[in-house]
């Protein structure tokens, strides 16, 4: 086994943890935190198959900034509020049932794939392809997207405008 | 010398960690030497043997023989962990960063983008300490923290890819090569303007004063710290300056020219940690000059002043770029 399969055994256990903590924890702040360690651990898989610029991006984008709204949202209303929130699972069975039927949906195609599959070798700067990519052939998505944002902007400011 | 290169990057790593924390200890020793002349408190002027420069060694012994005392209604692990999280992120923004050529852990190609992505994660440390303490002081702090560091990360961000799109590179390395006919900070008028933002981003990033009301001492005791005590308090204290010292390094090397300077090419780690701690004493100087302004105000110049005007900056850099071809200056 070499150094990097150690590696990804490492992070797939604590992503698998983190993330079956998430819904199983039944205090609010702690499903955050835990949410904030998948979402870390999910960029190390990134780093692990070299690419660290989808690595940086969601540390920046998800970690720091989703985590961190949410964090907002939950100490505005849980604890100066006074309100309780718990997180709670009712349909555990349900979910876990619907969980199963997708793992083996996703294992039928994985079992077919050959497992040792040989590492793609980096000839090319993939931050720099990205980037080629995004405003070359992507451009138009990439500019829907920006204008799909400003729609989100614009929306969320007629919601918190003032009444009058 | 033919060392296997995981070995010699984790024995450069050693390095540069231990002599980053001897570095910050003595940053706080010259951040009160600066205050105490500020305002002519003489009392640190005389302390300690020659000139003071047992302080930090006396502090921190002190801090490690403090009692470590945990609130009973905290919540522990959380309580526990916090220091830590914080820390770890704060220290790793140093991985990147080029002391002189070919002199650092790790020369990324993407090492601004990773210095800003590891340095938003600190957030995450200072909130749990906020709430992991069960104190309406530390939670009200954490809950400033945030409000601020949503508004600040932005701004931050945008005037430090103007340096970033002059050079065309995101690597450190190739951003301080792209300085060597000009620094960026004397391109004409993007550049002050992109190094005055930086360094409002930066003080309120690092919330030193004028943007301090997480910490404000008159209400809230001393903000989401308040209940660490003993070494706890300690890792929390080194985190902050080590922040505050890293972001002094990555503006001497977006905006100073990092190591580029007159004399031999060994003199260029001295240039680099002069303008760093430039940048420092600067952020200092203002921190112990101005009064702490409302939270209206703060969110106010981020979201109505800064934000936009870093925005038109950002423009106003890509036609730049647009017109005469990307690379150098």
């Amino acid at each position: 086994m070499t150094l990097e399969t150690v590696g990804f055994w490492v992070v797939a256990v604590v992503l698998l943890a983190s993330s079956l903590a998430v819904v199983l924890t039944p205090n609010l702040f702690h499903a955050v935190l835990y949410l904030a360690a998948a979402l870390v651990a999910t960029g190390v898989v990134f780093l692990l198959l070299d690419q660290p610029f989808l690595f940086a991006v969601q540390l920046l984008l998800y970690a720091g900034g989703v985590v961190t709204i949410v964090v907002f949202a939950i100490m505005l209303t849980e604890r100066l509020v006074g309100e309780r929130l718990v997180q709670t699972s009712r349909h555990l069975v349900n979910g876990a049932i619907v969980a199963a039927a997708v793992f083996v949906g996703v294992a039928g195609f994985l079992i077919r794939a050959p497992l040792e599959a040989p590492h793609p070798s980096q000839s090319v700067d993939t931050t720099a392809a990205i980037g080629r990519a995004l405003f070359g052939p992507f451009a138009i998505t990439l500019e829907l997207l920006g204008v799909l944002l400003v729609v989100a902007l614009l929306g969320a400011l007629y919601f918190a405008r003032s009444e009058e | 010398m033919t060392l296997p290169p995981a070995l010699s990057h984790a024995i450069v790593a050693f390095i540069v960690l231990n002599a980053l924390l001897v570095l910050v200890a003595y940053v706080t020793l010259l951040e009160r030497k600066f205050a105490a002349r500020m305002q002519s408190r003489i009392g640190p002027y005389y302390v300690g043997r020659p000139h003071g420069w047992l302080q930090p060694i006396a502090d921190a012994l002190k801090l490690m023989m403090k009692e470590d005392i945990v609130p009973t209604a905290s919540d522990r692990w959380v309580y526990n962990l916090a220091p830590l999280v914080f820390l770890v992120p704060c220290l790793l923004i140093f991985a990147t960063i080029p002391f002189a050529p070919e002199l650092g852990v790790a020369d990324l190609n993407i090492g601004v983008l990773f210095f800003l992505a590891v340095s938003s994660l600190e957030i995450v440390g200072l909130f749990m300490g906020g709430w992991g303490s069960n104190n309406k002081y530390a939670l009200l702090s954490a809950m400033r923290a945030v409000n601020q560091i949503i508004s600040y990360d932005l701004p931050f961000i945008f005037a430090a890819l103007v340096p970033v799109l002059l050079a065309g590179s995101m690597q450190m390395s190739a951003i301080v090569t792209a300085q060597q006919g000009l620094w960026f900070v004397a391109y004409p008028v993007i550049g002050q303007l992109a190094f005055v933002a930086f360094l409002v981003a930066t003080l309120a990033a690092e919330n030193r004063v004028p943007f301090d009301i997480l910490e404000a001492e008159s209400e809230l005791v001393a903000g989401f710290r308040v209940e660490y005590s003993g070494m706890k308090f300690a890792l929390i204290q080194l985190g902050e300056y080590a922040h505050m010292l890293g972001t002094s390094f990555l503006g001497a090397l977006l905006f100073l020219g990092g190591w580029l300077g007159p004399g031999p090419a060994w003199l260029g780690p001295f240039w680099f940690l002069a303008k760093a701690i430039l940048v420092f004493l600067v952020v200092t100087w203002v921190r112990w000059s101005f009064v702490r302004i409302r939270v209206d105000q703060i969110l106010g110049i981020s979201w109505k002043l800064l934000l936009p005007a870093t925005l038109l900056l950002l423009m106003a850099t890509g036609f730049v770029v647009a017109l005469r071809g990307a690379g150098g200056a």
